[in-house]
Protein backbone atom coordinates (compact mmCIF):
# COMPACT_ATOMS: atom_id res chain seq x y z
CA UNK A 1 0.00 0.00 0.00
CA UNK A 2 2.79 2.35 1.07
CA UNK A 3 4.29 2.22 -2.26
CA UNK A 4 1.78 3.12 -4.42
CA UNK A 5 1.67 7.07 -5.23
CA UNK A 6 -0.94 8.81 -3.07
CA UNK A 7 -3.16 9.60 -5.99
CA UNK A 8 -4.06 5.76 -6.87
CA UNK A 9 -4.55 5.65 -3.54
CA UNK A 10 -7.39 8.88 -3.26
CA UNK A 11 -8.96 8.04 -6.17
CA UNK A 12 -9.43 4.02 -4.84
CA UNK A 13 -13.01 3.79 -3.50
CA UNK A 14 -12.20 3.15 0.22
CA UNK A 15 -15.04 0.66 1.66
CA UNK A 16 -17.17 2.12 4.93
CA UNK A 17 -17.97 -0.49 6.85
CA UNK A 18 -22.26 -0.67 6.24
CA UNK A 19 -23.89 0.29 9.55
CA UNK A 20 -26.54 -2.70 10.54
CA UNK A 21 -29.50 -0.79 9.26
CA UNK A 22 -28.14 -0.06 5.84
CA UNK A 23 -27.04 -4.07 5.88
CA UNK A 24 -30.47 -4.84 6.51
CA UNK A 25 -32.19 -1.91 4.85
CA UNK A 26 -32.65 -3.63 1.50
CA UNK A 27 -34.37 -5.92 3.13
CA UNK A 28 -36.76 -4.19 4.39
CA UNK A 29 -37.78 -3.09 1.37
CA UNK A 30 -37.97 -6.34 0.19
CA UNK A 31 -40.04 -7.32 2.66
CA UNK A 32 -43.26 -6.97 2.16
CA UNK A 33 -42.91 -8.97 -1.17
CA UNK A 34 -41.06 -11.88 -0.23
CA UNK A 35 -44.49 -12.23 2.94
CA UNK A 36 -46.41 -12.79 -0.08
CA UNK A 37 -44.49 -14.92 -2.15
CA UNK A 38 -43.62 -16.93 0.52
CA UNK A 39 -47.17 -17.65 2.08
CA UNK A 40 -49.08 -17.75 -0.64
CA UNK A 41 -46.77 -19.20 -3.17
CA UNK A 42 -43.57 -20.95 -1.84
CA UNK A 43 -45.52 -22.35 1.13
CA UNK A 44 -48.45 -23.52 -0.68
CA UNK A 45 -46.11 -24.88 -3.48
CA UNK A 46 -44.21 -27.27 -1.21
CA UNK A 47 -47.72 -27.93 0.67
CA UNK A 48 -48.90 -29.07 -2.58
CA UNK A 49 -45.96 -31.65 -3.11
CA UNK A 50 -46.63 -32.76 0.62
CA UNK A 51 -50.29 -33.31 0.43
CA UNK A 52 -49.62 -35.43 -2.74
CA UNK A 53 -48.09 -37.95 -1.19
CA UNK A 54 -50.35 -38.28 1.56
CA UNK A 55 -54.12 -39.71 1.62
CA UNK A 56 -56.30 -37.04 3.36
CA UNK A 57 -59.71 -36.60 5.08
CA UNK A 58 -62.56 -34.54 3.66
CA UNK A 59 -60.68 -31.75 5.39
CA UNK A 60 -57.77 -31.35 3.20
CA UNK A 61 -55.70 -32.86 6.14
CA UNK A 62 -53.30 -34.84 5.75
CA UNK A 63 -53.73 -38.71 7.04
CA UNK A 64 -52.01 -41.39 5.68
CA UNK A 65 -48.68 -41.36 4.29
CA UNK A 66 -49.20 -42.93 0.67
CA UNK A 67 -45.79 -42.31 -1.00
CA UNK A 68 -46.09 -41.84 -4.67
CA UNK A 69 -49.29 -43.97 -4.75
CA UNK A 70 -51.47 -40.44 -5.27
CA UNK A 71 -49.28 -40.32 -8.72
CA UNK A 72 -49.81 -44.32 -9.25
CA UNK A 73 -53.18 -43.30 -8.92
CA UNK A 74 -53.91 -40.93 -11.44
CA UNK A 75 -51.04 -42.12 -14.32
CA UNK A 76 -52.27 -45.62 -14.47
CA UNK A 77 -54.02 -46.68 -11.26
CA UNK A 78 -58.00 -46.48 -10.60
CA UNK A 79 -58.33 -42.51 -11.49
CA UNK A 80 -56.32 -42.83 -14.96
CA UNK A 81 -59.20 -43.29 -17.41
CA UNK A 82 -60.32 -40.12 -16.40
CA UNK A 83 -56.86 -38.37 -15.45
CA UNK A 84 -55.77 -39.29 -19.66
CA UNK A 85 -58.66 -37.84 -20.89
CA UNK A 86 -58.47 -34.88 -18.85
CA UNK A 87 -55.16 -34.45 -20.28
CA UNK A 88 -55.92 -35.43 -23.65
CA UNK A 89 -59.08 -33.20 -23.81
CA UNK A 90 -56.43 -30.38 -22.48
CA UNK A 91 -54.16 -31.26 -25.31
CA UNK A 92 -56.69 -30.84 -27.99
CA UNK A 93 -58.29 -27.83 -26.13
CA UNK A 94 -55.32 -25.86 -26.21
CA UNK A 95 -53.78 -26.86 -29.29
CA UNK A 96 -57.42 -25.53 -31.25
CA UNK A 97 -57.36 -22.55 -28.51
CA UNK A 98 -53.74 -21.42 -28.93
CA UNK A 99 -53.51 -21.87 -32.77
CA UNK A 100 -57.05 -20.04 -33.42
CA UNK A 101 -56.28 -17.14 -31.41
CA UNK A 102 -53.14 -16.55 -32.84
CA UNK A 103 -55.01 -16.72 -36.51
CA UNK A 104 -57.53 -14.27 -35.49
CA UNK A 105 -54.85 -12.21 -34.15
CA UNK A 106 -52.80 -12.32 -36.96
CA UNK A 107 -56.04 -11.77 -39.41
CA UNK A 108 -57.30 -9.08 -37.52
CA UNK A 109 -54.07 -7.19 -37.15
CA UNK A 110 -53.02 -7.85 -40.50
CA UNK A 111 -56.30 -6.37 -41.86
CA UNK A 112 -55.82 -3.52 -39.84
CA UNK A 113 -52.26 -2.52 -40.48
CA UNK A 114 -53.31 0.28 -43.75
CA UNK A 115 -54.87 3.09 -42.92
CA UNK A 116 -58.34 3.23 -43.45
CA UNK A 117 -61.66 5.13 -42.26
CA UNK A 118 -62.75 3.30 -38.76
CA UNK A 119 -59.60 1.64 -38.21
CA UNK A 120 -59.32 3.49 -34.72
CA UNK A 121 -62.67 2.01 -34.03
CA UNK A 122 -62.26 -1.62 -35.57
CA UNK A 123 -58.59 -2.19 -33.90
CA UNK A 124 -60.48 -1.06 -30.39
CA UNK A 125 -63.34 -3.72 -31.31
CA UNK A 126 -60.51 -6.51 -32.17
CA UNK A 127 -58.77 -5.66 -28.96
CA UNK A 128 -61.36 -5.46 -26.59
CA UNK A 129 -62.05 -8.87 -25.45
CA UNK A 130 -58.44 -8.80 -23.05
CA UNK A 131 -61.25 -6.72 -20.80
CA UNK A 132 -64.05 -9.34 -20.56
CA UNK A 133 -64.50 -11.77 -18.23
CA UNK A 134 -64.93 -15.50 -18.93
CA UNK A 135 -67.56 -15.26 -16.15
CA UNK A 136 -69.97 -12.65 -17.69
CA UNK A 137 -69.46 -13.69 -21.00
CA UNK A 138 -70.34 -17.36 -20.48
CA UNK A 139 -73.59 -16.14 -19.18
CA UNK A 140 -74.25 -14.44 -22.65
CA UNK A 141 -73.21 -17.44 -24.00
CA UNK A 142 -75.77 -19.44 -21.97
CA UNK A 143 -77.98 -17.46 -23.69
CA UNK A 144 -76.92 -17.47 -27.11
CA UNK A 145 -76.50 -20.78 -27.33
CA UNK A 146 -79.80 -21.98 -25.36
CA UNK A 147 -81.53 -24.78 -26.89
CA UNK A 148 -84.78 -23.11 -27.60
CA UNK A 149 -84.67 -19.12 -27.16
CA UNK A 150 -80.93 -18.86 -28.15
CA UNK A 151 -79.68 -16.92 -31.03
CA UNK A 152 -77.08 -19.63 -32.82
CA UNK A 153 -79.76 -22.13 -33.12
CA UNK A 154 -82.69 -19.00 -34.28
CA UNK A 155 -80.06 -18.10 -36.91
CA UNK A 156 -79.42 -21.62 -38.20
CA UNK A 157 -82.97 -23.02 -37.61
CA UNK A 158 -81.82 -25.97 -35.53
CA UNK A 159 -82.43 -26.98 -31.99
CA UNK A 160 -79.21 -28.65 -31.12
CA UNK A 161 -78.70 -28.12 -27.27
CA UNK A 162 -74.80 -26.97 -27.88
CA UNK A 163 -73.95 -27.20 -24.65
CA UNK A 164 -74.77 -31.13 -23.55
CA UNK A 165 -74.08 -32.20 -27.10
CA UNK A 166 -71.60 -34.85 -27.53
CA UNK A 167 -69.85 -33.51 -30.90
CA UNK A 168 -70.57 -29.94 -30.49
CA UNK A 169 -69.53 -29.06 -27.13
CA UNK A 170 -66.14 -29.71 -27.62
CA UNK A 171 -65.71 -27.37 -30.87
CA UNK A 172 -67.91 -24.83 -29.19
CA UNK A 173 -65.99 -24.25 -25.62
CA UNK A 174 -63.07 -23.79 -28.25
CA UNK A 175 -64.84 -20.97 -30.17
CA UNK A 176 -65.33 -19.52 -27.16
CA UNK A 177 -62.06 -19.49 -25.60
CA UNK A 178 -60.88 -18.14 -28.85
CA UNK A 179 -63.17 -15.54 -28.92
CA UNK A 180 -61.65 -14.41 -25.35
CA UNK A 181 -58.17 -14.58 -26.33
CA UNK A 182 -58.44 -12.95 -29.47
CA UNK A 183 -57.79 -9.29 -27.75
CA UNK A 184 -54.49 -9.84 -26.54
CA UNK A 185 -53.19 -11.88 -29.52
CA UNK A 186 -54.33 -8.67 -31.54
CA UNK A 187 -52.68 -6.13 -29.28
CA UNK A 188 -49.39 -8.75 -29.18
CA UNK A 189 -49.02 -9.19 -33.10
CA UNK A 190 -50.13 -5.76 -34.22
CA UNK A 191 -47.33 -3.97 -32.11
CA UNK A 192 -44.93 -7.14 -33.88
CA UNK A 193 -46.26 -5.64 -37.00
CA UNK A 194 -45.52 -2.02 -36.39
CA UNK A 195 -41.87 -3.36 -36.13
CA UNK A 196 -41.24 -4.43 -39.53
CA UNK A 197 -38.94 -1.87 -40.92
CA UNK A 198 -41.18 -0.18 -44.05
CA UNK A 199 -38.07 -0.12 -46.00
CA UNK A 200 -38.17 -3.92 -46.57
CA UNK A 201 -41.86 -3.52 -48.16
CA UNK A 202 -40.73 -0.39 -50.44
CA UNK A 203 -37.86 -2.94 -51.69
CA UNK A 204 -40.30 -5.47 -52.37
CA UNK A 205 -42.63 -3.11 -54.00
CA UNK A 206 -39.61 -1.94 -56.57
CA UNK A 207 -39.08 -5.77 -57.29
CA UNK A 208 -42.81 -6.15 -58.31
CA UNK A 209 -43.92 -8.28 -54.98
CA UNK A 210 -47.41 -8.78 -54.70
CA UNK A 211 -49.57 -8.60 -51.47
CA UNK A 212 -49.19 -12.63 -51.27
CA UNK A 213 -45.50 -12.62 -51.99
CA UNK A 214 -44.54 -9.68 -49.38
CA UNK A 215 -46.89 -11.62 -46.39
CA UNK A 216 -45.17 -14.78 -47.07
CA UNK A 217 -41.27 -13.53 -47.70
CA UNK A 218 -41.74 -10.57 -45.43
CA UNK A 219 -44.65 -9.73 -42.66
CA UNK A 220 -44.58 -13.63 -41.77
CA UNK A 221 -41.13 -14.11 -41.36
CA UNK A 222 -40.39 -10.87 -39.62
CA UNK A 223 -42.86 -11.72 -37.23
CA UNK A 224 -42.12 -14.87 -36.33
CA UNK A 225 -40.34 -14.31 -33.14
CA UNK A 226 -43.53 -12.95 -32.40
CA UNK A 227 -46.22 -15.38 -33.18
CA UNK A 228 -43.60 -17.89 -31.46
CA UNK A 229 -43.60 -15.87 -28.05
CA UNK A 230 -47.06 -15.22 -28.67
CA UNK A 231 -48.33 -19.38 -29.55
CA UNK A 232 -46.56 -19.32 -26.19
CA UNK A 233 -48.85 -17.44 -24.30
CA UNK A 234 -51.52 -18.70 -25.67
CA UNK A 235 -50.55 -22.12 -24.92
CA UNK A 236 -49.69 -21.19 -21.04
CA UNK A 237 -53.16 -19.51 -20.69
CA UNK A 238 -55.12 -22.49 -22.21
CA UNK A 239 -53.89 -24.51 -20.09
CA UNK A 240 -54.97 -22.55 -17.20
CA UNK A 241 -58.64 -22.84 -18.44
CA UNK A 242 -61.52 -22.90 -15.40
CA UNK A 243 -64.30 -20.36 -15.68
CA UNK A 244 -65.97 -21.32 -19.06
CA UNK A 245 -66.06 -24.99 -18.20
CA UNK A 246 -67.43 -24.45 -14.81
CA UNK A 247 -70.20 -22.44 -15.98
CA UNK A 248 -71.25 -23.79 -19.36
CA UNK A 249 -70.67 -27.28 -18.98
CA UNK A 250 -69.61 -29.08 -16.01
CA UNK A 251 -66.94 -30.90 -17.73
CA UNK A 252 -69.29 -33.00 -19.75
CA UNK A 253 -71.19 -34.34 -21.93
CA UNK A 254 -69.14 -37.31 -20.90
CA UNK A 255 -66.29 -35.18 -19.83
CA UNK A 256 -65.55 -34.35 -23.13
CA UNK A 257 -64.56 -31.06 -21.69
CA UNK A 258 -62.68 -32.11 -18.64
CA UNK A 259 -60.30 -29.70 -18.67
CA UNK A 260 -57.08 -30.11 -16.50
CA UNK A 261 -57.77 -27.30 -13.92
CA UNK A 262 -61.63 -28.44 -14.09
CA UNK A 263 -60.50 -31.93 -13.31
CA UNK A 264 -58.56 -30.64 -9.97
CA UNK A 265 -61.34 -28.84 -8.82
CA UNK A 266 -63.99 -31.61 -9.23
CA UNK A 267 -61.55 -34.04 -7.25
CA UNK A 268 -60.76 -31.59 -4.75
CA UNK A 269 -64.34 -29.47 -3.79
CA UNK A 270 -66.33 -32.16 -4.99
CA UNK A 271 -65.06 -35.78 -3.96
CA UNK A 272 -62.83 -34.48 -1.34
CA UNK A 273 -59.39 -36.26 -2.85
CA UNK A 274 -57.22 -33.58 -1.75
CA UNK A 275 -54.33 -35.99 -2.28
CA UNK A 276 -54.92 -37.00 -6.23
CA UNK A 277 -55.54 -33.19 -7.10
CA UNK A 278 -52.59 -32.07 -5.80
CA UNK A 279 -50.67 -34.99 -7.40
CA UNK A 280 -52.95 -33.52 -10.47
CA UNK A 281 -51.77 -29.69 -9.71
CA UNK A 282 -47.82 -31.05 -9.68
CA UNK A 283 -48.48 -32.55 -13.09
CA UNK A 284 -49.95 -29.15 -14.41
CA UNK A 285 -46.76 -26.91 -12.86
CA UNK A 286 -44.72 -29.57 -14.06
CA UNK A 287 -46.61 -28.78 -17.88
CA UNK A 288 -46.27 -25.10 -17.18
CA UNK A 289 -42.62 -25.45 -16.20
CA UNK A 290 -41.27 -27.24 -19.64
CA UNK A 291 -43.18 -25.07 -21.67
CA UNK A 292 -41.95 -21.86 -20.31
CA UNK A 293 -37.97 -23.42 -20.31
CA UNK A 294 -38.94 -24.58 -23.72
CA UNK A 295 -39.57 -20.46 -24.56
CA UNK A 296 -36.35 -19.78 -22.65
CA UNK A 297 -34.21 -22.15 -24.53
CA UNK A 298 -36.11 -21.93 -28.25
CA UNK A 299 -36.66 -17.95 -27.80
CA UNK A 300 -33.25 -16.81 -29.16
CA UNK A 301 -32.57 -19.78 -31.98
CA UNK A 302 -36.13 -18.78 -33.61
CA UNK A 303 -35.39 -15.39 -34.89
CA UNK A 304 -35.28 -14.94 -38.50
CA UNK A 305 -34.23 -11.91 -39.58
CA UNK B 1 -58.10 -3.18 -66.07
CA UNK B 2 -56.42 -1.74 -62.74
CA UNK B 3 -53.45 -0.21 -65.01
CA UNK B 4 -56.49 2.38 -66.44
CA UNK B 5 -56.75 3.62 -62.48
CA UNK B 6 -55.34 6.54 -61.16
CA UNK B 7 -53.18 5.88 -58.18
CA UNK B 8 -55.71 8.06 -56.09
CA UNK B 9 -58.37 5.62 -57.13
CA UNK B 10 -56.29 2.88 -56.35
CA UNK B 11 -55.80 3.95 -52.72
CA UNK B 12 -59.74 4.61 -52.43
CA UNK B 13 -60.55 1.48 -54.24
CA UNK B 14 -57.74 -0.16 -50.89
CA UNK B 15 -59.94 1.73 -48.27
CA UNK B 16 -63.16 0.43 -49.43
CA UNK B 17 -61.69 -2.94 -49.70
CA UNK B 18 -60.26 -2.44 -46.04
CA UNK B 19 -63.51 -1.34 -44.80
CA UNK B 20 -65.28 -4.51 -46.32
CA UNK B 21 -62.69 -7.13 -45.35
CA UNK B 22 -62.95 -5.38 -41.43
CA UNK B 23 -66.80 -5.20 -41.36
CA UNK B 24 -67.55 -9.11 -40.45
CA UNK B 25 -64.52 -9.07 -38.61
CA UNK B 26 -65.89 -6.37 -36.26
CA UNK B 27 -69.45 -7.97 -36.34
CA UNK B 28 -68.32 -11.24 -35.21
CA UNK B 29 -66.23 -10.13 -32.42
CA UNK B 30 -69.17 -7.97 -31.23
CA UNK B 31 -72.24 -10.47 -31.80
CA UNK B 32 -72.57 -11.69 -28.21
CA UNK B 33 -72.08 -7.89 -26.40
CA UNK B 34 -74.46 -6.18 -29.24
CA UNK B 35 -76.80 -9.49 -28.38
CA UNK B 36 -76.49 -9.42 -24.69
CA UNK B 37 -77.23 -5.85 -24.84
CA UNK B 38 -80.27 -6.21 -26.92
CA UNK B 39 -81.58 -8.93 -24.50
CA UNK B 40 -80.99 -6.15 -21.69
CA UNK B 41 -83.63 -4.36 -23.34
CA UNK B 42 -85.82 -6.79 -24.73
CA UNK B 43 -89.61 -5.80 -23.44
CA UNK B 44 -90.51 -9.13 -21.55
CA UNK B 45 -93.70 -10.02 -23.11
CA UNK B 46 -91.22 -9.89 -26.63
CA UNK B 47 -88.67 -12.38 -25.68
CA UNK B 48 -90.10 -15.55 -27.09
CA UNK B 49 -92.09 -14.32 -29.91
CA UNK B 50 -89.77 -10.98 -31.29
CA UNK B 51 -86.00 -11.49 -32.31
CA UNK B 52 -85.38 -8.11 -32.26
CA UNK B 53 -87.24 -5.70 -29.69
CA UNK B 54 -89.94 -3.24 -31.08
CA UNK B 55 -88.50 -0.46 -28.78
CA UNK B 56 -85.71 -0.40 -25.85
CA UNK B 57 -87.27 -1.45 -22.27
CA UNK B 58 -84.34 0.00 -19.39
CA UNK B 59 -86.62 -1.61 -16.17
CA UNK B 60 -84.29 -4.01 -15.64
CA UNK B 61 -81.31 -2.04 -15.30
CA UNK B 62 -82.91 -0.27 -12.72
CA UNK B 63 -84.42 -3.80 -11.30
CA UNK B 64 -80.57 -4.91 -11.11
CA UNK B 65 -79.48 -2.14 -8.76
CA UNK B 66 -82.91 -2.39 -6.44
CA UNK B 67 -84.14 -6.21 -6.33
CA UNK B 68 -80.59 -8.06 -6.77
CA UNK B 69 -77.53 -8.30 -4.60
CA UNK B 70 -75.59 -6.92 -7.35
CA UNK B 71 -74.73 -3.71 -6.00
CA UNK B 72 -73.25 -4.99 -3.01
CA UNK B 73 -71.46 -7.53 -5.29
CA UNK B 74 -69.90 -4.35 -7.19
CA UNK B 75 -69.23 -2.83 -4.22
CA UNK B 76 -67.46 -5.76 -2.89
CA UNK B 77 -65.24 -5.94 -6.27
CA UNK B 78 -64.38 -2.16 -5.89
CA UNK B 79 -63.22 -3.30 -2.56
CA UNK B 80 -60.84 -6.12 -3.43
CA UNK B 81 -59.29 -4.88 -6.40
CA UNK B 82 -58.66 -1.51 -5.37
CA UNK B 83 -57.44 -3.01 -2.52
CA UNK B 84 -54.99 -4.95 -4.71
CA UNK B 85 -54.16 -2.80 -6.87
CA UNK B 86 -52.91 -0.13 -4.38
CA UNK B 87 -51.11 -2.68 -2.13
CA UNK B 88 -49.33 -4.55 -5.78
CA UNK B 89 -48.17 -0.58 -6.68
CA UNK B 90 -46.73 -0.57 -3.10
CA UNK B 91 -45.01 -3.51 -2.72
CA UNK B 92 -43.74 -4.10 -6.09
CA UNK B 93 -42.34 -0.52 -5.86
CA UNK B 94 -40.78 -0.75 -2.96
CA UNK B 95 -39.52 -4.92 -4.14
CA UNK B 96 -38.42 -3.13 -7.28
CA UNK B 97 -36.49 -0.08 -5.34
CA UNK B 98 -33.80 -2.62 -3.80
CA UNK B 99 -33.26 -4.68 -6.64
CA UNK B 100 -32.39 -1.48 -8.69
CA UNK B 101 -31.13 0.89 -6.64
CA UNK B 102 -29.16 -0.98 -3.68
CA UNK B 103 -26.72 -3.01 -3.27
CA UNK B 104 -26.81 -6.26 -1.12
CA UNK B 105 -25.82 -9.90 -0.96
CA UNK B 106 -27.98 -12.43 -2.77
CA UNK B 107 -29.93 -9.94 -4.58
CA UNK B 108 -29.34 -12.04 -7.85
CA UNK B 109 -30.40 -14.70 -6.48
CA UNK B 110 -33.55 -13.30 -4.91
CA UNK B 111 -34.74 -11.67 -7.54
CA UNK B 112 -34.30 -14.93 -9.78
CA UNK B 113 -36.58 -16.75 -6.78
CA UNK B 114 -38.95 -14.04 -7.35
CA UNK B 115 -39.19 -14.51 -11.50
CA UNK B 116 -39.19 -17.95 -11.21
CA UNK B 117 -42.95 -17.47 -9.37
CA UNK B 118 -44.14 -17.13 -12.57
CA UNK B 119 -43.37 -20.63 -13.34
CA UNK B 120 -46.08 -21.57 -10.72
CA UNK B 121 -49.36 -21.61 -12.12
CA UNK B 122 -51.57 -19.93 -9.44
CA UNK B 123 -54.17 -22.75 -10.18
CA UNK B 124 -51.32 -25.62 -9.39
CA UNK B 125 -50.98 -23.65 -6.00
CA UNK B 126 -55.42 -22.76 -5.42
CA UNK B 127 -55.69 -26.08 -3.28
CA UNK B 128 -52.86 -25.75 -0.55
CA UNK B 129 -54.23 -21.81 -0.73
CA UNK B 130 -57.68 -22.78 0.38
CA UNK B 131 -56.80 -25.07 3.22
CA UNK B 132 -54.58 -22.66 4.58
CA UNK B 133 -56.67 -20.37 4.38
CA UNK B 134 -60.04 -22.53 6.22
CA UNK B 135 -57.81 -23.50 8.93
CA UNK B 136 -56.64 -19.87 9.53
CA UNK B 137 -60.53 -19.19 9.71
CA UNK B 138 -60.00 -16.92 6.88
CA UNK B 139 -62.64 -18.15 4.86
CA UNK B 140 -65.62 -15.29 3.54
CA UNK B 141 -63.34 -12.26 4.23
CA UNK B 142 -62.42 -9.20 2.52
CA UNK B 143 -58.55 -10.27 3.56
CA UNK B 144 -58.42 -13.76 1.90
CA UNK B 145 -59.79 -12.30 -1.29
CA UNK B 146 -56.81 -9.72 -0.86
CA UNK B 147 -53.58 -10.39 0.79
CA UNK B 148 -52.95 -13.29 -1.47
CA UNK B 149 -52.68 -11.25 -4.34
CA UNK B 150 -50.68 -8.36 -2.67
CA UNK B 151 -47.37 -8.56 -4.80
CA UNK B 152 -46.68 -10.11 -8.46
CA UNK B 153 -43.92 -10.92 -9.93
CA UNK B 154 -44.75 -9.15 -13.20
CA UNK B 155 -45.64 -6.07 -11.30
CA UNK B 156 -41.79 -6.49 -9.48
CA UNK B 157 -40.81 -6.86 -13.23
CA UNK B 158 -42.34 -4.19 -14.95
CA UNK B 159 -41.30 -1.61 -12.10
CA UNK B 160 -37.81 -2.70 -12.04
CA UNK B 161 -37.42 -2.13 -15.66
CA UNK B 162 -38.35 0.66 -15.46
CA UNK B 163 -36.69 2.34 -12.39
CA UNK B 164 -33.30 0.78 -14.51
CA UNK B 165 -33.99 3.38 -16.61
CA UNK B 166 -33.42 6.40 -14.20
CA UNK B 167 -30.19 7.84 -13.88
CA UNK B 168 -28.40 6.17 -10.90
CA UNK B 169 -26.61 9.98 -10.07
CA UNK B 170 -30.63 10.72 -9.58
CA UNK B 171 -29.66 8.93 -6.22
CA UNK B 172 -26.15 9.59 -5.96
CA UNK B 173 -26.88 13.21 -5.02
CA UNK B 174 -30.03 12.39 -3.01
CA UNK B 175 -27.79 10.49 -0.85
CA UNK B 176 -25.37 13.36 -0.56
CA UNK B 177 -28.39 15.85 0.48
CA UNK B 178 -29.53 13.63 3.54
CA UNK B 179 -32.44 12.45 1.56
CA UNK B 180 -33.13 8.90 3.19
CA UNK B 181 -34.19 6.32 0.67
CA UNK B 182 -37.56 5.87 1.65
CA UNK B 183 -37.77 9.86 0.96
CA UNK B 184 -36.26 9.23 -1.86
CA UNK B 185 -38.32 6.60 -3.40
CA UNK B 186 -41.99 8.06 -1.81
CA UNK B 187 -40.59 11.68 -2.98
CA UNK B 188 -38.29 11.20 -6.32
CA UNK B 189 -38.61 7.50 -7.65
CA UNK B 190 -42.47 7.04 -7.35
CA UNK B 191 -44.03 10.37 -9.37
CA UNK B 192 -41.22 9.82 -11.95
CA UNK B 193 -42.69 6.21 -12.24
CA UNK B 194 -46.10 7.54 -12.63
CA UNK B 195 -46.54 5.78 -16.46
CA UNK B 196 -45.47 2.36 -14.98
CA UNK B 197 -47.73 2.26 -12.16
CA UNK B 198 -50.78 3.55 -14.17
CA UNK B 199 -49.55 0.29 -16.30
CA UNK B 200 -49.56 -1.93 -13.39
CA UNK B 201 -53.05 -0.13 -11.72
CA UNK B 202 -54.79 -0.78 -14.80
CA UNK B 203 -53.32 -4.06 -15.44
CA UNK B 204 -53.71 -5.55 -11.99
CA UNK B 205 -57.47 -3.89 -11.33
CA UNK B 206 -58.56 -5.63 -14.76
CA UNK B 207 -57.64 -8.46 -14.02
CA UNK B 208 -59.03 -8.63 -9.88
CA UNK B 209 -61.64 -7.43 -11.40
CA UNK B 210 -62.29 -10.71 -13.29
CA UNK B 211 -61.19 -12.93 -11.43
CA UNK B 212 -63.51 -16.12 -10.82
CA UNK B 213 -61.65 -19.07 -9.43
CA UNK B 214 -60.56 -17.67 -6.11
CA UNK B 215 -63.51 -15.96 -5.18
CA UNK B 216 -65.61 -18.71 -6.08
CA UNK B 217 -63.71 -21.19 -3.68
CA UNK B 218 -63.54 -18.83 -0.30
CA UNK B 219 -66.64 -16.92 -0.49
CA UNK B 220 -70.05 -18.00 0.64
CA UNK B 221 -72.04 -15.00 1.74
CA UNK B 222 -73.05 -11.89 -0.44
CA UNK B 223 -71.65 -9.82 2.38
CA UNK B 224 -67.96 -10.13 0.65
CA UNK B 225 -68.82 -12.08 -2.82
CA UNK B 226 -67.07 -10.47 -6.06
CA UNK B 227 -69.13 -9.72 -9.21
CA UNK B 228 -68.02 -12.31 -11.37
CA UNK B 229 -69.32 -14.85 -8.96
CA UNK B 230 -72.56 -12.88 -8.34
CA UNK B 231 -73.75 -12.67 -12.22
CA UNK B 232 -72.79 -15.98 -12.49
CA UNK B 233 -75.09 -17.29 -9.94
CA UNK B 234 -77.80 -15.36 -11.61
CA UNK B 235 -78.98 -17.33 -14.35
CA UNK B 236 -82.56 -18.29 -14.61
CA UNK B 237 -84.73 -18.50 -17.22
CA UNK B 238 -87.74 -17.30 -17.17
CA UNK B 239 -88.80 -14.15 -19.02
CA UNK B 240 -88.52 -11.47 -16.28
CA UNK B 241 -84.82 -13.26 -15.09
CA UNK B 242 -83.56 -13.16 -18.87
CA UNK B 243 -83.77 -9.49 -19.26
CA UNK B 244 -82.47 -8.53 -15.65
CA UNK B 245 -79.15 -11.44 -15.73
CA UNK B 246 -78.35 -9.72 -19.58
CA UNK B 247 -78.59 -6.12 -17.87
CA UNK B 248 -76.33 -7.60 -14.93
CA UNK B 249 -73.41 -8.79 -17.17
CA UNK B 250 -73.33 -5.40 -19.44
CA UNK B 251 -73.51 -3.83 -15.46
CA UNK B 252 -70.47 -5.80 -14.82
CA UNK B 253 -68.93 -5.48 -18.00
CA UNK B 254 -69.01 -1.79 -17.67
CA UNK B 255 -66.05 -1.07 -14.89
CA UNK B 256 -63.94 -3.27 -16.85
CA UNK B 257 -64.68 -1.93 -20.40
CA UNK B 258 -64.19 1.73 -18.96
CA UNK B 259 -60.37 0.65 -17.39
CA UNK B 260 -60.17 -0.62 -21.73
CA UNK B 261 -61.56 2.46 -23.36
CA UNK B 262 -60.17 5.22 -20.65
CA UNK B 263 -56.93 3.73 -19.98
CA UNK B 264 -55.73 1.51 -23.23
CA UNK B 265 -52.37 2.76 -23.40
CA UNK B 266 -51.83 1.70 -20.06
CA UNK B 267 -53.48 -1.32 -19.84
CA UNK B 268 -51.96 -2.69 -23.25
CA UNK B 269 -48.52 -1.73 -21.50
CA UNK B 270 -49.16 -4.05 -18.19
CA UNK B 271 -50.28 -6.67 -20.39
CA UNK B 272 -47.26 -6.78 -22.51
CA UNK B 273 -45.33 -6.78 -19.20
CA UNK B 274 -47.60 -9.18 -17.89
CA UNK B 275 -47.42 -11.57 -20.80
CA UNK B 276 -43.27 -11.38 -20.07
CA UNK B 277 -42.88 -14.85 -18.97
CA UNK B 278 -39.24 -16.58 -17.08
Amino acid sequence: MSTRPAEIRKIKPHRVKKTFYETIEPWLFLLPALCVFGVFLYFPFFKTLYLSTFLTNKFGQAKIFYGLKNYADILYGKYSREFWNSIWVTVRFVFFVAGGGLLVGLCTSLITVNKFPGKALASAIYAMPIAIASSAAAMSFKMILHKSIGLLNHLLGTSINWLSDTTWTFPIICILSIWLASGINFIFIGAGLRNIPEELYESAAIDGAGYWKKLRNITLPCLSPTLFFQIIVNIINAFQSFTLVKLLTSGGPQEKTNLIVYSIYLDAFRNFRFGTAAARSIVLFVIIMVITLLQFSTEKRSVHY
Amino acid sequence: MTLSLTRRQRKALGKLGAILINLPFVFLIMIPLLYTFMMSVMPADELYSRFWPSHADFSSYLSVFTKTMIPRHILNSFIVAGSVTILQMITCSMAAFSFSFLEFRGRNFVFMCILATMMVPWEATIIANYLTVSTWGWLDSYRVLILPYGCSAMGVFLMRQNYLTFAKELHEAAKLDGCSNWRFLATIVIPLARPALGALGAYVFLLQWNQYLWPLLVTNSDRVRTVQIGVSQMYDIDSESIALMMSAVIVVLIPSLSIFVFMQKQLINGLMAGAVKG
